[in-house]
């Protein structure tokens, strides 16, 4: 099926024996895995969540299990960093590129989130037990049904039984941490046949505020999220699939630290309705297409907060429908896929402020923006020979947009007169990425040019308050597409029969129209307390560079060492550092397994982040380093599986911030966690 | 009216009728009304928008009158009421014997008085000039304003007059009570400025129509007469009103791109303002005279911003 490279880093809920095997490095991993056009979407055994990252770099599994949120499920990832507004969703950040530049996908559908102050990534409404793996493409690489992904795709590929699997299966899981006093129940089922299966599970947490390293409570950082999924298989015929698939998701009472309001609710409903055929011979492999809709309803609350000067409300609405259709064709040497998908979204998003006394203050924060795209999109894996492979990617899109709300398009239109209600849009993208295998060593190298398309925020966002740099920011209907142009390369070493293996990666992104909120000194912020407004624009160019180093020694048959470093630079047409690049990051960890017990010990840290961006109100973040440990126990009581995991994170109590946390906020102090899981 | 209205309903249903047939075109002929040989009214189509845009409006009974038993004379603004500030006035006159709307009436001296019962005083306000036709479309509305200092209260009431002649026949309205609403906190519309000994009135027009945008800003500068009795005329002088709105529940926000208000060939002063949001917004002005000096406003009070202002609440 797909050939994987350095750029492409699975994550997988994959089985225990998996685990084992894998523990340490592999460089193949591809055909072990439930890739999407598997006929029998496989092994239920999905108990452990595991990260592999195919460059052999920061290989590592997340010890919680199927009770970690997406959220500490993506921190797995080399390539990820995540933005915390509190200890709920999360902003993945990939390459160092953040919402605006990544195209997050459930199984391929669009969704964008409600919120104008990005207190939903999209992430926050699926769950650990809704998913069989998260998929991320790195960079321009997309995945086929990706727009927009300068720095990356994630594709959060959702969880199947399957045919032909055991008739019943049950799931269980419970967990519990002592800071926040954090609970997490989950159950799921599923019935398989050979022409019919169904899963259902259910899933819930609950936190209350979490204490920062020191003991001290850290204000509005409560949550609750209620979680249930559906999905259905029939087989019409032999090579004929029918599936759909349903997710309710609601997040209640979830504080944000780092900003002035909280959410009262976050609630979203996704569904979807596909049809696949299947060819078990021949050129073509598969050929799916899929219709979806999906909806999020985002309402914010600060009536739980003291000293408000003026009570807002501020709802958001996201609505997606779409499809795409992708037909996956294979023979020797080509390993193809050709890809038409169409979905139109609208965003709306209103704010209400009720000064004491007098008049509300009314305006259209997002104003019904209708998006309609359609793009087509092609990827060949070539296998040049039995050492090289050539992978093309490439995509071209067209969207049209509408202001569909009047009042919000006369606002917006106070700052750009000749703005008009419709635009439209071609974005498109195009990578090579070579890959050889040598011995033991493997060599990749790629480059790739792509572009996008602003966002609804960036141009026609009115007044969106940003507690980062305390701007509002004003969209900006006349922004040009922003380009880039990728050049990757990857090194891979393993000697010593594979016990130790090094690996370096690169990246590089060079914009142009790179954009960027920026200072316009003539207007008047509105939110009180706002030090000014910030209209989005091109910058000339800008640079992003990534680049990592790990190792991995398989010390003992039972025991392994691995290590982590990366760097990363980001500068804007001034050659001054762009806000929220990571500064020098590591992590190496012990891991053991003995039997039926894995465990891990762990220290992860940043330096001082010393290129940081000043000139877009970014504060200097300090170095920290924190150790945990976490440790791993399945008993296998006839047949039925109970795995129990514990763990501290943050061992020694750390009061630590890091460049990510936004406005500053502490990261969680010393937590000791419990969780069990069973299998029948 | 429903007079009217029935008369169009049939109008429109002999209109596509007689695509169908060969009536003689001498006109719709409806019982005993024949509008095509009444020259003092309109046409179909005039009748037609007058009725359209008295939808719009509302009656005021108090300022209305019948002459020689001929005519009706009725008047009307936007709410059927007047309150504090710049109101619209519309007159409309139709005949009582077939309710068609007269084209030919002139309405001559509006003299509001208001009469501040404590000190037992007299005083005008700001009225416009002669009334004029609406426009066009409407021949047979007639269109003036008056821009009332005060809202009825303990301390006053406002007492209305007006000459009218319609079609030969004279008639008047003599000191007629209205009541003068106050505005809704959050909005003022009238300011005075003094320039030596003179007192001026800067009426602002029907800001209730705006809304979040760009919005087209006019005013009315006039002056005091004296004696205080007569009507205030606008003023004759040329001056410049300069906006800065702000919101001050929002720490004073502003907005971009607003034009002054400059001194148009029909006598108002035209500008254009941009409202980011809904909400309070207090449009600070700096009055100057023609040769650019400041002649009101403009001054800082402890926010920073002009003591002359105008409030308007969308």
């Amino acid at each position: 099926m797909l050939s994987l490279t350095p750029e492409t880093i699975w994550f997988l809920f994959a089985s225990k024996n998996f685990i084992n095997e894998y523990m340490l490095s592999v460089l193949f991993i591809s055909s072990l895995f439930l890739l999407p056009d598997t006929f029998t979407t496989s092994s239920h055994a999905i108990d452990e969540v595991v990260v592999v990252s195919v460059a052999g770099q920061g290989r590592t599994r997340s010890f919680k299990g199927q009770v970690a949120s997406i959220d500490e499920h993506l921190s797995e990832f080399s390539h990820v960093n995540l933005v915390r507004r509190g200890s709920y969703a999360w902003e993945p950040v990939v390459n160092n590129m953040a919402t605006e530049r990544v195209a997050t996908t459930i199984d391929g559908m669009k969704i964008f989130y409600a919120c104008t102050d990005k207190m939903d990534p999209v992430t926050s409404y699926v769950e650990s037990s809704n998913l069989q793996s998260i998929l991320l493409n790195s960079g321009l690489n997309g995945n086929p049904q990706s727009t927009g992904n300068i720095g990356g795709s994630l594709d959060l590929k959702l969880r199947r039984v399957g045919f032909d699997g055991d008739l019943f299966h049950l799931n269980a899981d419970a967990g519990y941490e002592t800071n926040g006093h954090l609970q997490v129940y989950g159950a799921d089922g599923a019935v398989s046949t050979p022409r019919f299966y169904a899963n259902a599970g259910f899933f819930y947490r609950h936190a209350d505020n979490y204490k920062e390293g020191g003991g001290r409570e850290v204000q509005f950082s409560k949550f609750q999220k209620v979680n249930a999924f559906a999905n259905a298989g029939v087989k019409l015929a032999d090579m004929d699939i029918v599936e759909g698939t349903f997710i309710f998701d609601r997040a209640t009472d979830v504080g944000y630290p780092a900003l002035n309001m909280d959410v009262a609710k976050a609630e979203a409903f996704i569904t979807s309705l596909s049809y696949r055929h299947l060819w078990p011979e021949g050129f073509l492999n598969s050929w799916e297409t899929k219709a979806y809709y999906n909806h999020i309803t985002h309402i914010m609350d600060d009536t739980t907060r003291p000293d408000v000067e003026i009570h807002m409300d501020m709802p958001g609405k996201s609505w997606t429908s779409g499809l795409y259709s992708l037909l996956s064709a294979s023979n020797g040497r080509h390993d193809m896929q050709v890809n038409y998908d169409l979905y139109y979204n609208r965003l709306f998003a209103d704010m209400t402020m009720y000064p004491g006394g007098a008049a509300p203050m009314y305006m259209v924060t997002w104003p019904d923006v209708g998006t309609l795209n359609t793009g087509l999109a092609l990827t060949d894996v070539v296998s040049l020979t039995d050492r090289q492979s050539l992978k093309v990617s490439a995509k071209l899109a067209w969207q049209t947009q509408r202001l569909n709300n009047d009042e919000g398009y006369h606002a917006l239109r106070v700052f750009f007169p000749g703005m008009k209600q419709r635009y439209h849009q071609v974005t498109g993208r195009v990578a090579l990425n070579y890959q050889l295998s040598i011995l033991n060593s493997q060599l990749n190298f790629g480059a790739g040019w792509g572009s996008r398309a602003p966002t609804v925020t960036e141009a026609y966002g009115y007044y969106l308050n940003n507690t980062f740099d305390q701007y509002d920011y004003i969209g900006n209907p006349r922004l040009k597409n922003e380009s880039a142009i990728e050049l990757n390369g990857a090194y891979k070493l393993s000697v010593l029969n594979s016990r130790l293996t090094f690996g370096l990666d690169a990246n590089a992104f060079f914009f142009s129209n790179y954009i960027i909120g920026q200072f316009e000194n003539r207007l008047s912020a509105m939110t009180v307390d706002a030090e000014g407004v910030k209209v989005y624009g091109n910058l000339g160019h800008a640079t992003i560079v990534n680049t990592s180093f790990s190792a991995g020694w398989k010390l003992l048959t039972w025991m392994a060492w691995n290590t982590r470093l990366s760097y990363a630079i980001g500068r804007d047409d001034e050659e001054d550092p762009l806000p929220l690049i990571s500064p020098f990051a590591y992590t190496s960890h012990l891991s053991f397994s003995y039997k039926h017990f894995q465990g891990k010990v762990e220290v992860r840290g940043n330096s001082r982040q010393v290129n940081y961006g000043k000139k877009y109100g970014e504060t200097v973040s300090p170095a920290w380093a924190v150790v945990g440990i976490s440790g791993q126990y399945t008993l296998p009581v006839q047949g039925h599986d109970l795995t129990l995991r514990a763990g501290v994170e943050n061992l020694a109590d750390k009061r630590y911030t890091t460049y990510a946390d936004w406005c500053d906020i502490p990261q969680k102090g010393r937590n000791v966690y419990v969780n069990l899981s069973v299998q029948l | 009216m429903k007079k009217v209205l029935m008369l169009f309903l049939a109008a429109v249903t002999l209109g596509f009728t007689s695509c169908n047939s060969n009536d003689d075109e001498n006109g719709i002929v409806i019982d005993g009304i024949d509008l095509s040989k009444d020259v003092d009214c309109c046409s179909a189509e005039e009748a037609l928008q007058v009725y359209k845009f008295l939808q719009t409006v509302h009656y005021i009974p108090e300022l209305s009158t019948s002459v020689d038993g001929l005519y009706d004379v009725k008047a009307f603004s936007k709410t059927g009421t007047l309150h504090r500030g710049y109101n619209d006035l519309y007159f409309v006159v139709t005949k009582k014997k077939t309710g068609n709307y007269v084209k030919f009436f002139d309405i001559k001296n509006v003299t509001p008085l208001m009469n501040m019962v404590k000190m037992n005083m007299w005083h005008s306000t700001p009225v416009g000039g002669a009334l004029e036709v609406l426009d066009t479309k409407r021949p047979a509305v007639k269109h003036g304003w008056v821009s009332l200092l005060m809202n009825t209260s303990e301390a006053g009431y406002w007492q209305f007059s007006y000459d009218i002649e319609v079609l030969g026949s004279k008639g008047r309205v003599e000191d007629q009570v209205v009541n003068v609403e106050a505005l809704l906190e959050g909005q003022d519309w009238l300011k005075s400025f003094k320039v030596g000994n003179d007192t001026y009135y800067l009426s602002l027009v029907n800001p209730n129509d705006w809304k979040t945008g760009t919005n087209a800003i006019q005013a009315y500068i006039s002056k005091k007469s004296s004696p205080a009795t007569t009507p205030y005329a606008v003023a004759a002088e040329t001056f410049t009103v300069e906006i800065d709105p702000r919101m001050p529940d929002m720490g004073n926000h502003t907005s971009p791109g607003n034009v002054a208000l400059a001194k148009q060939p029909n006598g108002s002063y035209q500008g254009s303002i941009n409202l980011t949001m809904t909400g309070l917004w207090r449009i600070h002005l700096t009055v100057k005279d023609a040769q650019g000096n400041v002649v009101a406003g403009g001054d800082s009070q402890k926010d920073g911003f002009s003591s002359l202002y105008w409030d308007v609440t969308l």
